[in-house]
């Protein structure tokens, strides 16, 4: 027997009813944790709290070493990472055959590196970089840490957003005589490059909200660094510190994790802003 | 021995020697291609006048396509695929020799597909890509665009947007496009491999014009499955059927002779419409 229509209707309305609620609350989380942020953290943001040197471990005084610490760090993460990924993700999608062997233990490899926590990527970058390679506690350490930790997932969206373009690219390219350096320069990487972005920006999401792997690597410093062989403290590991090993620094915690955000959604729109320029200008003739 | 009467196979030189074939621009001498053990095209033997249009015909399955893509080794990217026998361009240069430098070879012998394929890049980039990449100087290449860009009648559409998309463009224009493509490296012989299977009446109407325009200027090896079309404009025609398993060539010759009084059965049931 066909079900009653007003049972079909109430049913509809009560899964829609669902999902709104989902979706309300989802919205809810997001707007309390920003104006929480913005209630504790906005009264101490001014530019004196921004350029200035941490004084009370934290209490007063503002962040600028730390700033310029935690863009170094990263600067030294992505100068390493992006070429790293990309190149594995190039090699695995056009130079190996799919599913050789060769290209599964890499894939599967990969894989496995994004299954690790972060804390034993800090325990590794340790013992290897700062220890074993001698660099000691420094921005270098941390920011070479967070590449190892984030290279599978640049490999992986870039690999994605290799194996996503139009199969008939490649013959079209073939076809008149292109070399496999020029398809894959030329044709491919642009026509990839969004989805790249998009795991670039996913990286400096990670890459700037991480602690764990900075805790034992970029060190605790808060000096201003003057090179990338000094320590330096990131605005995450500062966070931490202030909520949780001093007293009274809740306030100053909240204030530094305003500008971490704010600095987060700065550079990701960086990001895209730039993509979006560089192939505007690719479709031009220079 | 092969159709040209070279026993060995020249070495790959475009300078080496002239006019092997007479007349012809590509010599075919028992072509075979194989997919690891699946033979899907058997023993061809064929001669495609130059400056001439041969319309490849045949049901689907027969190995038309495989044949076509052999002629400027795109089989080689598939894995598995394995072609013997020998071609050879009038000069006495061996595509299918090993050595073979493919990637002028396939300037020579460019290729049109059923779906059109440009660059996701701007109209501009489509062109600069190929020919600098075969040596045209930057400041020619506007030139060369401007040239074929017109030759394939697209010139007055798409002169004012030449630095947007070219995946912009309708079907027709990017298939004429990738056609103006192929020609800008100056090919000797341009395959079609159903070149109007993916476009609207109207628009596979201008390519056929377009393709029957090039009669005279570059040797044209056409698949189609619209055997009007073929009879349109073919000069030569060459009929495939699957014979013991594999696509082998049945018929071919004058498209006039080849339509109107087909000697093989298999090709005249096909031709008047009774089978395939």
């Amino acid at each position: 027997m066909p079900r009653d229509r007003s049972t079909s209707t109430w049913l509809d309305r009560g899964f829609g009813l669902i999902g709104a609620l989902a979706a309300v609350i989802s919205l809810l989380l997001f707007v309390w944790l920003i104006r929480d942020l913005v209630r504790l953290g906005l009264p101490r943001l001014s530019w004196g709290f921004l350029t200035g040197e941490v004084e009370d471990a934290g209490r007063s005084g503002g962040i600028g070493p730390l700033l310029v610490s935690t863009l170094w760090i990263l600067a030294c993460c992505l100068a390493v990472v992006i070429p790293l990924g990309i190149g594995c993700a190039l090699w695995l999608s056009e130079f190996v055959r799919r599913g050789s062997p060769v290209a599964r233990l890499v894939t599967g490899g990969v894989d496995l590196l994004s299954s690790i926590p972060s804390i034993v990527f800090g325990l590794f970058g340790m013992v290897f970089f700062a220890q074993t390679l001698k660099m000691g506690f420094s921005i270098l350490s941390g920011g070479l840490t967070l590449a190892c930790m984030i290279l599978p997932l640049l490999v992986r969206t870039t690999l994605t957003a290799l194996e996503s373009l139009p199969a008939d690219l490649r013959p079209a390219s073939a076809a008149l005589g292109l070399t496999k350096t020029t398809t894959t320069v030329k044709i491919l990487l642009p026509a990839a490059l969004p989805g790249i972005v998009v795991g670039i920006t996913l990286g400096i999401g990670r890459a700037l909200s991480e602690t764990a792997a900075l805790l034992f690597t970029s060190g605790y410093s808060t000096r201003l660094p003057e090179s990338v062989s000094d320590s330096g403290r990131a605005l995450s590991v500062h966070i931490y510190d202030l909520a949780l090993n001093v007293a009274n620094g809740g306030p100053m915690a909240s204030s530094s994790a305003l500008v971490l955000l704010v600095l987060i959604f700065v550079l990701n729109s960086a990001a895209v802003a730039l993509s979006e320029h560089w192939l505007r200008r690719r479709h031009s003739f220079s | 021995m092969n159709c040209c009467g070279i026993s060995s196979p020249p070495e790959p030189n475009p300078e080496s020697g002239g006019g092997c074939c007479g007349s012809a621009n590509l010599c075919i001498a028992d072509l075979s291609v194989h997919y690891r053990d699946f033979e899907a095209v058997r023993g061809i033997t064929l001669n495609i006048p130059e400056g001439e249009i041969t319309a490849l015909v045949g049901p689907s399955g027969c190995g038309k396509s495989s044949f076509l893509h052999s002629l400027n080794r795109l089989t080689d990217l598939i894995p598995g695929c394995r072609v013997s026998g020998s071609v050879h361009l009038c000069d006495g240069t061996e595509i299918t020799h090993p050595k073979a430098d493919i990637l002028d070879l396939r300037r020579r012998v460019g290729i049109v597909f059923q779906r059109p394929n440009p660059f996701p890049q701007s109209i501009r980039r489509n062109f600069e890509i190929p020919l600098k990449e075969h040596g045209w100087k930057k400041r020619d290449i506007p030139d060369r665009m401007e040239a074929v860009l017109r030759e394939v009648g697209l010139w007055d559409e798409v002169s004012d947007r030449l630095h947007k998309s070219a995946v912009a463009l309708s079907g027709g224009q990017q298939q004429r496009l990738c056609i103006a493509r192929a020609l800008a490296l100056e090919p000797e012989v341009i395959l079609f491999d159903e070149p109007c299977s993916a476009l609207d009446p109207i628009a596979s109407g201008v390519v056929e014009d377009l393709i029957h325009s090039l009669k005279g200027k570059v040797t044209v090896v056409i698949v189609t499955h619209n055997l009007a079309q073929a009879r349109r404009i073919a000069d030569q025609a060459a009929v495939f059927w699957v014979r013991d398993g594999a696509g082998a060539l049945v018929e071919h010759g004058p498209a006039e002779r080849v339509f109107s009084s087909p000697v093989d059965p298999d090709a005249a049931l096909y031709l008047s419409g009774a089978r395939g």
